[in-house]
């Protein structure tokens, strides 16, 4: 036990830059570790064949079990484990167990990288190739696991991809056709990634548009020899925040995020045209696009639809790209109230409790919250009737069409067209819905009046005077309507006042506490 | 040019109004499948999610005149299958026009009212109109007023809960909500003759408001308790009509008044410019309470006529610097907003649009305003923190008029929407892009 806390102990310490960081208790845990993130970012490339350094568990659980609901892949092929068990935990170490595995796939002509699991590293084990200086050998990579978070480990795993750009092999039949134009590298996404298959689709579109090529999309197109190939672009751009930035940093070349929003977008063009010599070209696809692309968002915009978003209050809770990109282009740009949000992961991250609080305490409860499965649950939960929005992972989903990005100018048009239907969806649920005829006629016209005739002399009031509502009754009904969004008060205003007045005026007392009660009950907040 | 008053086909305001009532199984003869596609549509949008039903129609059909056959076998196969208390027939153009002999429908059937509702949206011109005609068609059927009455009939569009607030005003003043109408239930309706005086709350419903008269024999107060000054006048004129205890009356109207002056204290809007156009009449209120609250609005443009119910608020209005543009059409409402700078427009969706284009702030008068309530102290705040809201964005707007303008340093003023001035398509292609 003594030598496993030592190996703890020398181990590199965790940036506090980009990780989340480990609390004292979780719940919900909402973030995957470095073994994780480092076997996304490796088995990401075409040749590579990744091996977990652990027991099987580590092994089906990311490679099988989660990629089949964040990828929808039903496993990944080009991954395996050391199979650890017993005998090499307590004795013999991993070294063994792996030399079998690593032996087949390199004889396979894979790039083979091995990845250390918290279990590998709680036993110390460390694997040096025997022919370390050999091209095209194994390459093992220490995941950080039980520190780093998945983020920082697909951060640290692409560095390490440049750091040992010479030693993969390249094959011969290799060539890149010139086009003569600028040329431009993406890095991101890899495996595991909300969203990415759009967000770099959308990329790819914004790169033609202004005339520009792709250069290499790293490591999602490439494979482990083409990491040299990056010194040939002539920018980067990073998707994502969170991991990347280490990479192109090291490249060298102008690098740019990815943009989520109209201005952010219009931003990103200018500046990626002005570092490739193309300012004029980016100019003419900004003006393009807005007759194109963002036709239906200038439509969208000029229409009703707009008018519910100052009264659509939302909460975002994400990754930080997602998470400052959501804020900036529905909270800045489209002008719906933001009236929570937290980062997902990062250093700055907030945790479950406080998330499931804020948003049990919020009044009125946002209309739409983003959020992942965590949010999903709380929303449900706590009974509130926001609608959710999935925009990040943890929570399965399927994202494989390319017609969903968050980034671009398409991403901005996706957005906001999501927006709206929820906000129809909103709608939908509040209207009075029946396939039922409606109640039977129990008197008929002539009728009615006969029975009222008596009240009004005694009393000077007619039966069909308002039914009477207690001050209790009327301040909870207040509260109830302040916690359904604005555009759908009226129908649910309507539909608690006649449903607490029938029962009132069928069992003869003034509507009540109770009776409103009763009546919101037989609402679930999500129907 | 067109010379009809903006409005969404007139003869959905009627199907929505009885598409809403809970008793009432109305049935729609279209002018055709186009027709009856956009009304189920929209009504399945906005009103509720219930069944309409339709005889079907062609022109084979119509040449043959066996749309009124199945027209009768409908009604009396749902009257007696369900017995609703309404059965209301809205007959659309075509059928209007050809004049489908509905007098040889029974009036009714068991406890079913058999109401026919003629709606030629070419002769009704508004949305508003046929809401109007949907209130005159069943105050029609109404029996004689009762000789004891009590209490207040509300007419007019209001907000669910505001029969329930006006009724805590009036019982302090002595006398009651009697009903609301249009409401729910055909009983709303028919509990019309228990009332003593009749309150139509915005210039709207004036041939039922007239029809009213001419049966009822009962006094009219007008305007609504809206705004500082209106909420005080709609309270006295309530308390003379019913000949209510004077003293008690001038108490809770200036007790109402200073609460409604103290919540709009909260919304100075003095210096800001706004644009109205509306079509239900509603949008007096909500001038008054704007300019009540200190703003500018030169502008009213409504789609309901000049009529005798809106006369005083009219008047008032021409005295705090806004005219009024009875019957308006979009041109007329276009013309009126390029006239001067504003800072924010409550109006139609194409005009709603239209400033948006230009960068100023809008939003449309159905979905914003006639969500809320504006009645007393807490409808004012409701009302007038949205309209706050809504001009503080102007930036936004602006920054998105300025992007998909020509010229990003300036949106134009003219009209320009929907069709690109330039063609972009050598460009594109020149881009790989087409």
């Amino acid at each position: 036990m003594s030598q496993i806390r030592e190996n703890i102990a020398r181990k590199e310490l965790s940036s506090a830059v980009v990780n989340t960081p480990i609390r004292k208790r979780v719940t919900d845990l909402d973030h995957a570790g470095g073994d994780t993130g480092a076997m996304q970012v490796f088995a990401s490339l075409r040749d590579a064949n990744v091996v977990l350094d652990g027991p099987v568990g580590c092994h089906v659980m990311p490679a099988v079990a989660v990629i089949n609901y964040t990828d929808s892949i039903p496993y990944l092929q080009n991954v395996t484990c050391s199979e650890l068990s017993e005998t090499e935990v307590t004795l013999s170490g991993t070294l063994g167990a792996l030399k079998a595995k690593v032996a087949s796939a390199t004889a396979q002509g894979r790039q083979v990288f091995i990845v250390s699991t918290p279990v590998s590293e709680l036993i110390g084990a460390t694997w040096t190739t025997e022919f370390a200086e050999v091209p095209g050998s194994a390459l093992f990579f220490d995941s950080h696991s039980l520190d780093d978070d998945e983020w920082k480990s697909r951060d640290r795993a692409l560095l390490f991809l440049w750091q040992n750009r010479d030693h993969f092999i390249v094959p011969e039949i290799r060539q890149s056709a010139a086009s003569g134009k600028p040329r431009v590298n993406v890095i991101g996404p890899t495996y595991g990634n909300f969203n990415s298959y759009s967000d770099l689709a959308e990329m790819k579109r914004l790169i033609a548009g202004i005339g520009a090529d792709v250069n290499l999309v790293f490591p999602f197109e490439a494979s482990s020899f083409d990491t040299p190939r990056l010194a040939d672009g002539d920018a980067t751009v990073v998707m994502y925040a969170e991991y990347g930035a280490s990479l192109a940093r090291e490249v060298g070349k102008p690098a740019f995020f990815a943009p989520i929003g109209l201005a952010p977008t219009t931003t990103f063009l200018r500046e990626l045209g002005a570092a490739l010599g193309l300012a004029a070209e980016a100019d003419a696809f900004i003006r393009a696009e807005k007759a194109t692309t963002l036709r239906a968002w200038h439509d969208i915009w000029r229409s009703t639809h707009s008018d519910f978003f100052a009264n659509a209050p939302i909460a975002i809770v994400a990754p930080p790209t997602y998470m400052d990109g959501l804020s900036y282009y529905l909270g800045e740009e489209l002008g719906l109230p933001i009236v929570f949000s937290a980062y997902r992961t990062g250093p700055e991250s907030s945790p479950n409790e406080l998330v499931r609080e804020t948003l049990r305490e919020l009044s009125p409860s946002p209309m739409l919250v983003f959020g992942s499965i965590n949010e999903r649950m709380i929303v449900a939960q706590e009974k509130l009737p926001s609608r959710f929005l999935q925009c990040s992972f943890p929570g399965a989903v399927v994202r494989r069409a390319t017609g969903t990005p968050y980034v671009g100018y398409a991403g901005a048009v996706w957005l906001l067209q999501c927006i709206c239907e929820t906000l129809f969806d909103v709608l939908f649920a509040n209207l009075p819905t029946s396939a039922v005829p409606p109640e039977k006629a129990r008197v008929p016209t002539k009728d009615l009046m006969r029975e009222a005739t008596a009240a009004v002399e005694s009393h000077g009031k007619g039966q069909n005077s308002v039914t009477a509502w207690t001050a209790g009754a009327k301040a909870l009904v207040e509260l109830t309507l302040k916690r359904v969004p604005f555009f759908v008060r009226v129908s649910v205003n309507k539909k608690l006042r006649s449903e607490a007045e029938k029962i009132a005026r069928e069992r003869g007392v003034v509507v009540d506490v109770a009776i409103v009660e009763e009546v919101t009950a037989r609402y679930s907040p999500n129907r | 040019m067109s010379k009809q008053p903006s409005s969404m086909c007139p003869a959905f305001g009627a199907v929505r109004n009885l598409l809403r009532m809970e008793d009432a199984m109305p049935i729609v003869i279209s002018s055709g499948d186009g027709c009856l596609y956009g009304h189920t549509f929209v009504a399945h949008f906005y009103v509720a999610n219930r069944p309409i039903y339709s005889p079907g129609v062609s022109s084979e059909i119509w040449a043959k005149g066996s749309a009124f056959d199945e027209l009768r076998a409908m009604v009396h196969e749902m009257a007696e299958k369900h017995q609703p208390a309404l059965i209301p027939i809205c007959s659309l153009c075509v059928s209007d026009t050809v004049g489908l002999p509905f007098d040889l429908l029974p009036k009714q059937i068991g406890n079913t009212e058999i109401v026919y509702v003629p709606l030629p949206a070419y002769s009704v011109h508004t949305h508003a109109r046929a809401k109007d005609i949907v209130v005159d068609s069943l105050v029609w059927r109404l029996p004689p007023q009762r000789k004891a009455r009590a209490g207040v009939n509300l007419i007019g569009e209001i907000f669910p809960s505001d029969p329930i607030k006006i009724d805590e005003v009036l019982r302090k003043i002595g006398t009651h909500v009697n009903t609301t109408v249009p409401g729910p239930r055909w009983a709303d309706y028919v509990a019309m003759v228990d009332g003593a005086l009749n309150a139509p709350l915005h210039p709207f419903y004036s041939e039922s408001v007239k029809r009213m008269k001419m049966k009822q024999g009962l006094p009219f107060v007008e305007g609504a308790p809206v705004g500082i000054a209106g909420t005080y006048r709609w309270i006295t004129a309530v308390g003379h009509a019913l000949d209510l205890d004077p003293v008690t009356v001038e108490g809770v109207a200036c007790e109402e008044r200073e609460r409604v002056r103290g919540a709009m204290a909260g919304y100075p809007l003095s210096g800001l410019t706004f644009m109205v156009a509306g079509y239900e009449g509603h949008e007096f209120l909500l001038v008054r309470l704007l300019i009540e609250a200190g703003a500018s609005v030169p502008f009213l443009s409504t789609a309901v006529n000049a009529n005798p119910l809106a006369r005083d608020e009219e008047k008032w209005m021409i005295e705090h610097g806004c005219t009024v543009l009875y019957g308006a059409n979009f041109e007329d409402e276009i013309g009126a907003l390029t006239d001067r700078s504003y800072d924010c427009v409550i109006g139609t969706t194409p005009l709603c649009a239209h400033a948006k284009e230009l960068g100023i702030p809008s939003i449309y008068y159905t979905n914003a305003i006639a969500t809320r309530s504006m009645v007393l102290a807490d409808g004012a705040t409701d009302v007038l923190a949205l309209v706050m809201q809504t001009v503080r964005a102007k930036d936004r707007y602006e920054r998105i008029a300025r992007f998909f303008a020509e010229d990003e340093t300036k949106p134009e003023r003219t009209y320009t929407s929907w069709a690109p001035k330039i063609d972009l398509t050598s460009e594109l292609i020149a881009q790989n892009a087409l």
